[in-house]
């Protein structure tokens, strides 16, 4: 059994408490030796991995965890992301899915004792074409059925709930109606990966950071080095030195590809840069998060007042962070050409982050050709809503050796098998 | 009560124009020159701004661009940074973060609760009950920082400007200067881009010496040609010296973007001076050394009273000279390399009226200065690709190894006096402009181009510069109190030693979790002092802590300027102002507005059915293709065969992408040998062309095939019905015969159309109908289409909008990509598994298309709802009877007028794909019908008769 330790708990009274004292808080999590063996190593140390990691130990009892990131928690794509949460999807296995985590997310600051602050503040996708409207009127149809919050709205509804929008007609690409989401909304990104790892660690899960996977060890498989198909994974090389694991899970994002190679699994994924930026802060005045697929664009504001902005992968597939002016422009542009009032504001700060890009839009996610490597990947540019289902599930798979419905879908052979799952249109700048 | 003092020897303001402004409605003058601080200040008054989380007073700390609590509200201008915007007369100034105003701020009652205010306190409460979180985050969000953007802001205009310079200095300091002139001299296309508003960095407020050195310097640059941009500042360094400049001094626009590609970028911004962290330093008369040289030298302001001076270095000791000078008291002078310091400042609310010392005195003063040291702006050198180094000896960062075609100068690269900067940034413009011929000449080179270049490629020059020396400085930081590391975000180094405690414990967490450096001056004044703290709690040094990676933009740049000007100019046909001036509803339709109808468009069908009718199909792609292996190209991207189309005949494909779905469909004839029109859908016309390079670039290079995109080269006109021959005969001239065995059905012929030659026309019938498709040189579609009107008169010819044209599709049942197909929708889907030719080599997408057939794939089907009368909206969900189950949805609806009864096309999973299966349809309202799949895609003339009569 997992011997939970219970953190200091976090309250208002315990601020107040500690503030009198003068007593700062225990740390979040150890700095634990590394071992040389554990019965699950999780690469990656974003929210995939971290939650993962916490529902081995949490729902399952499987405490004897390593979570390994190269650099420090959430520095990938969990620290880069503009946090929008939303479950009106096109499939009923999309819906189903993004719903659970939905859920999740609805009861976590309770669950983890951290405020993640989320914040329902509703999701409007626009439509400026006629086409655009025809999928959004089908997207609304399904999720009706499926009991999502989601309709079709018009320009004066999308004027009253967000006034900064220029809904008139006479502009370059009119608002013509809106898929309304009144459950979407945003999250404190950082808070959710942090609450995992507390919460993980906790219960005895390890968490390594600058650990960094170098090599993934295997037998039997029909590649060099008895990797490939048919073989087993018996651990992985880090920077640290070599950990013996059972079961390896990868749950590398950007670098997913790369990772699942060193254990001879080839990934059907690219790795593109999703870019964002951030303006400096002003009062608050636009009370939801907006989304632009024909303008490329997504908008949302922080309780601080920046406002937050974020558009489509780059096109050309690449590994660099670094970001571009070409994006800065056109991202202005087209936020200019929703709220034309913004002008006068600065942007602050760009960055970037790494998404990987599956053919149709879904995850990878359970076993690989390799017995033992597992993979939870594949997560594009709408992993983050997804990850606490996900920790879930694949804690799930791991602890019971087999797919749990929510995920059958998102197996890696259906590349094989022709049965790729139909997200394409929902998901599309679809944050 | 004015702070002004007596004219002083550089002062940058020109007291001879003053202007009126008024600051929180009160009215008050400064003079020409003056930024927006020091004439606040020089009207007495010394708080600018509350602070975000404790709303604590707070006033000028550095007087200059990175001041950090002076952001205020100009008109609707949010964020105005007032230490550096130059003040103009009738400015309407408020503070930004006050409430109800700034001198009585009921938040500042936050103060008291501080030591609960601890940062990221937010994550570790309002957890409870769940349901209040919305109402906290209500009040949380009052505090937001920030002025308020006045949404009835115009747009504007700001035009970008491109430039294509080979030297560009990113500082206009004494080293930044010299640079410019030397690289200019030697033959360089030079910009030299200056941050505040005039060139001279420190020699703005030093010396006469400084200040004839500095005139010296700015006529040689002008002289020697450079383009001097003041107030305006690199703001990004990208891929190989791609740059982002905002000029902040434009005439007309209020920031404008320049994008430059510099053959060399020489880095010269100079230093920012470092506040020092110790117990009440955000107190307001708590300044940098920097901030009081500036406040007497340049806008003759008197800083304080009584001064006590922390120095560290020669710019602390030159602030004391300066006070001096100025008439101001200095009542204690704690030289920090003596190892004394400061370790509290105190005062009223409002302003710093003792200063306690480590050697226990406390003394009476109204102004704190101190200069503990520097911070390089290492920025443009990140974005480089170059990760600076700590150096324990001076206190400070320097470059690592930045790419050949970035270089140092000043203050960044070392220290120096007056004339070593000089000479140092000389010789490095003269290393920068032979690094840039090196360049050029690569580059004219590397270009086909009418004269060849002059000579062999100059050799690559070395960097022989003799480097700046480092003077030694103490590593200041924080004293044995705790205060202010971040200003603009109220994080004390308290904050980040509990937060390092808990755990966040290295920079990238302890940033993330405190949000110490991501205010808006981006960690310019607070980066080096939140190491230092971190490593001071971690027991480490600064090296080993490293710093955060610093991102663009430099400083921050206006929306209004990245977005310039939108190029996206409206698409339309050469018929559109006919359409308009008669009756046509316009439709925006991608990239096109074209008419939707003209008022009936019911009627419209009826005329094209029973007489003739014409449309305007311009938004069409239409690719010419030409080259011996056209054929080649369209087997491979077609699903279905085209080796033997024979000259003048058509033929419709579908394209599908690689994993099978359906990308576009249209038609394409040979018009000669080696020469093809392809038509594809208007949405798909630009993707298609890409795919099209996709494969003749990447795929297929040895294919010869040219591709020209002629979709607005050619307007395009659809003439359909029964008259439809009768009435193209009055048009078309000897060289096209109209017989129907001489142009039959999925013909095309070129020719002469109302006297226009070089014309294509033809035979195809997306409406069902017979029709003529014709495709005229853009300059006479409009003759054409009057010609067509006139002629057709007797005819009964009326025009139809694409509404019609979409009823006439569906009640002939023939889909639309992207419609009644989605993104993932293969080939088999359509219907058309004739046109899947397996028996040909490869084509893009096979392999998927044999697989999904021999799976469940989805059906089009056509489909009638029982009731004709009840149109089912397009996306009503089609569900197993009794369930929830979707089984497929309606993808297309109209009331047909010919048959006079609701038409749909819709997909359904296999199992209800049959002719004659009931289906039940679910209406947006929620009520249920039933319909019938029918035994054809066409509602209407499913055998063709009227399309091929
Ligand atoms: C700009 C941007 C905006 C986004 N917006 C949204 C949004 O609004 N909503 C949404 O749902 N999603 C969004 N996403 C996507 C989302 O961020 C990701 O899908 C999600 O965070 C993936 O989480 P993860 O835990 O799988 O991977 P990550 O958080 O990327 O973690 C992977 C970790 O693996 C580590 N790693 C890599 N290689 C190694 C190695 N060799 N050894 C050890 N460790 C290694 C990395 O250091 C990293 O920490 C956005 C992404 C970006 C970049």
């Amino acid at each position: 059994m997992g011997k939970h330790k219970s953190p200091a708990r976090y309250s208002a009274a315990g601020l107040a408490w500690r503030g009198l004292r003068n007593k700062s808080w225990p740390r979040v999590w150890r700095e634990p030796e590394l071992k040389s063996a554990y019965d699950v190593v999780v690469i990656g140390g974003g929210i995939h991995g971290l939650a993962t990691a916490y529902y081995l130990a949490s729902n399952h009892a499987i405490t004897n965890v390593a979570v390994v990131d190269k650099a420090y928690l959430g520095s990938g794509g969990s620290g880069r992301n503009t946090a929008i949460v939303r479950s009106n999807y096109l499939t009923p296995e999309g819906v189903a899915f993004y719903d659970r985590s939905l859920d999740l997310y609805n009861t976590m600051s309770t669950d983890l004792n951290i405020n993640v602050m989320f914040s329902e503040r509703g999701h409007m996708t626009l439509a400026h074409t006629d086409s655009a409207l025809r999928t959004m009127n089908w997207r609304a149809e399904v999720n009706k059925l499926q009991g999502i919050d989601s309709s079709v709205i018009a320009p004066d509804e999308i004027k009253k709930l967000s006034p900064s929008l220029d809904t008139s007609p006479n502009t370059r690409y009119p608002i013509l109606g809106a898929l309304y989401h009144p459950p979407g909304g945003t999250i404190r990104h950082d808070a959710v990966v942090w609450g995992y790892a507390r919460a993980a660690d906790a219960y005895g899960v390890d968490l390594h950071q600058k650990t960094e996977v170098l090599d993934i060890l295997c037998e039997g498989g029909a590649g060099p080095n008895g990797k490939g198909a048919g073989g087993k994974v018996t651990g992985v090389r880090t920077n640290r030195g070599d950990i013996h694991a059972p079961v390896v899970v990868n749950c590398t994002a950007g670098w997913a590809s790369t990772i699942a190679s060193m254990a001879g699994v080839r990934l059907p994924i690219t790795t593109h840069p999703l870019q964002a930026a951030v303006t400096e802060p002003v009062k608050t005045f636009l009370p939801t998060v907006i989304v632009s697929g024909s303008l490329h664009v997504y908008v949302s504001q922080t309780d601080r007042g920046e406002l937050v902005f974020g558009a489509s992968v780059d096109p050309v597939a690449n590994y660099d962070m670094k970001g571009t002016l070409e994006f800065t422009e056109e991202l202005a542009g087209h936020v200019l050409e929703l709220m034309p009032g913004l002008s006068k504001m600065r942007l602050m700060r760009q960055w970037a982050g790494l998404c990987d890009m599956t053919p149709d839009y879904s995850p990878v996610m359970g076993p690989t050709p390799v017995d033992g490597f597992l993979v939870d990947v594949g997560w594009g540019t709408y992993g983050f809503k997804a990850g606490p289902v996900s920790g879930e599930q694949m804690a799930a798979c791991i602890a019971h050796e087999s797919m749990p419905d929510l995920i059958a879908p998102f197996v890696l052979s259906r590349f094989t098998d022709g049965t790729l799952v139909g997200e394409k249109g929902a998901a599309a700048v679809g944050h | 009560m004015t702070t002004r003092l007596p004219a002083q020897p550089n002062e940058v303001i020109d007291r001879s124009k003053p202007l009126a402004f008024t600051w929180n409605g009160k009215k008050m003058r400064g003079f020409e020159g003056d930024t927006i601080t020091s004439a606040i200040l020089a009207n007495g008054e010394h708080i600018i701004s509350r602070s975000m989380k404790y709303h604590r007073p707070r006033g000028v700390l550095t007087a200059d661009f990175w001041d950090p609590n002076t952001s205020v509200q100009v008109g609707d201008e949010p964020n105005v940074r007032a230490s550096h915007r130059a003040l103009v007369a009738g400015m309407a100034v408020s503070a930004q973060n006050v409430w109800p105003s700034l001198k009585y701020d009921a938040k500042a009652a936050n103060g008291l609760v501080g030591r609960f205010l601890t940062a990221g306190f937010y994550y570790k409460t309002f957890m409870k009950p769940a349901k209040m979180w919305p109402a906290y985050e209500r009040v949380l969000a009052r505090f937001a920082p920030g002025g308020k953007v006045d949404l009835d802001t115009p747009h504007g205009y700001h035009d970008k400007r491109y430039a294509h310079p080979d030297v560009v200095v990113a500082g206009g300091g004494p080293s930044g200067l010299a640079a410019a002139v030397e690289a200019a001299r030697a033959g360089a296309s030079v910009m030299l881009v200056e941050h505040e508003h005039d060139l001279g960095g420190h020699l703005r407020w030093g010396s006469n010496d400084d200040a004839d050195a500095l005139a010296g310097l700015v006529a040689e640059a002008e002289s020697a040609g450079v383009e001097i941009l003041t107030n305006s500042t690199v703001t990004g360094r990208y891929e190989d010296n791609w740059l982002a400049i905002a000029q902040r001094n434009h005439p007309i626009a209020v920031e404008r973007l320049i994008k430059a590609r510099a053959k060399v970028l020489v880095v010269a911004p100079g230093l920012i001076e470092r506040p020092y962290v110790f117990a009440g330093n955000d107190l307001p008369g708590v300044m940098t050394s920097g901030a009081v040289r500036r406040l007497i030298a340049m806008y003759a302001i008197r800083p304080g009273n009584r001064a006590v001076v922390l120095t560290a270095n020669e710019s602390g000791d030159a602030a004391i000279d300066e006070l001096e000078r100025a008439g101001i008291e200095i009542v204690k002078v704690i030289d920090a390399r003596t190892g004394a310091t400061v370790t509290k400042a105190s005062g009223s609310k409002s302003r710093v009226k003792a200063v306690t010392c480590s050697d226990g005195s406390i003394v009476d003063a109204d102004l704190l200065v101190t200069a503990t040291g520097w911070t390089a702006p290492t920025s443009l050198l990140n974005m480089s690709g170059d990760r600076p180094v700590y150096d324990p000896a001076s206190a400070r960062f320097f470059a690592d190894s930045p790419p050949d075609n970035v270089l140092t100068t000043g203050g960044i690269a070392g220290d120096g006096n007056r004339d070593e900067l000089i000479s140092h940034g000389r010789s490095t413009g003269r290393l920068a402009a032979a690094r840039a011929g090196v360049a050029r000449h690569r580059i004219q080179a590397a270009t086909t181009r009418a004269t060849a270049v002059d000579g062999p490629e100059p050799a690559y020059p070395d960097d022989t510069r003799s480097p700046l020396g480092r003077d030694p400085h103490p590593e200041l930081f924080r004293s044995t109190s705790h205060g202010m590391v971040d200003f603009s975000e109220d994080i004390s180094s308290k904050d980040l030693f509990g937060a390092a405690a808990e755990g966040f414990d290295s920079v990238e967490l302890l940033k993330r979790f405190t949000t110490a450096t991501m205010g808006p001056s981006q960690g310019k004044l607070e980066t080096v002092n939140t190491v230092a703290v971190l490593a001071e709690a971690r027991g480490e040094t600064l090296a080993e802590v490293g710093t955060t990676v610093w991102r663009p933009p430099y400083a921050p740049i206006a929306l209004g300027a990245l977005a310039g000007r939108v190029f996206e100019p409206v698409r339309v046909s050469s018929i559109q102002p006919w359409h308009e001036a008669n009756g046509s509803t316009p439709i925006l339709a991608g990239q096109w507005v074209r008419p939707e109808h003209y008022g009936a468009p019911q009627q419209e069908v009826r005329n094209t059915r029973a007489n003739v009718g014409i449309t305007d199909v311009t938004p069409l792609g239409k690719l010419d293709l030409q080259g011996p292996d056209v054929a080649k190209l369209l087997s491979q991207l077609y699903t279905n065969k085209w080796m033997q189309l024979a000259i003048g005949s058509v033929r419709y494909g579908i394209m599908c992408a690689e994993d099978g779905v359906v990308l576009d469909d249209g038609v394409t004839g040979r018009l000669g040998d080696e020469h093809y029109l392809m038509t594809t859908t208007s949405s798909g016309a630009g993707g298609v062309w890409n795919w099209i390079e996709n494969w003749l670039q990447t795929e297929h290079p040895e294919w010869q095939v040219h591709v020209t995109p002629v979709t607005t080269g050619l307007t395009s006109i659809n003439v359909a019905g029964p008259n439809s021959r009768e009435l193209m005969s009055r048009l078309v001239g000897d060289d096209i015969d109209l017989d129907p065995d001489a142009f039959k059905y999925m013909q095309v012929r070129t020719g002469t159309i109302a006297g226009v030659a070089d014309c294509v026309v033809w035979r195809i019938g997306f409406t069902g109908e017979l029709s003529f498709e014709i495709h005229v040189p853009s300059g006479h579609g409009l003759h054409v289409w009057e010609t067509l009107l006139g002629q057709g008169e007797s005819l009964g010819v009326a025009p139809f909008g694409l509404e019609a044209q979409r009823i006439m599709r569906l009640e002939k049942g023939h889909f639309i990509v992207g419609q009644d197909t989605d993104g993932l929708s293969k080939a088999p889907t359509t219907g058309m598994i004739g046109l899947l030719k397996f028996d040909k080599d490869d084509w893009a997408g096979k392999p998927e298309v044999a697989w999904a057939l021999e799976g469940d794939y989805p059906r089009i089907v056509a489909i009638q709802p029982t009731d004709p009368s009840i149109v089912p909206d397009e996306a009503c969900q089609i569900l197993r009877e009794g369930t929830k189950d979707i089984v497929g949805r309606i993808t297309s609806s109209r009331f047909s007028p010919t048959l006079d009864r609701a038409v749909c096309l819709g997909q359904v999973t296999p199992e209800f794909a049959g002719p004659d299966t009931t289906l039940t349809v679910q209406l947006v309202n929620g009520e249920q019908i039933t319909a019938r799949v029918m035994q054809h895609h066409a509602h209407f003339d499913p055998e063709g008769e009227r399309l091929r009569g």
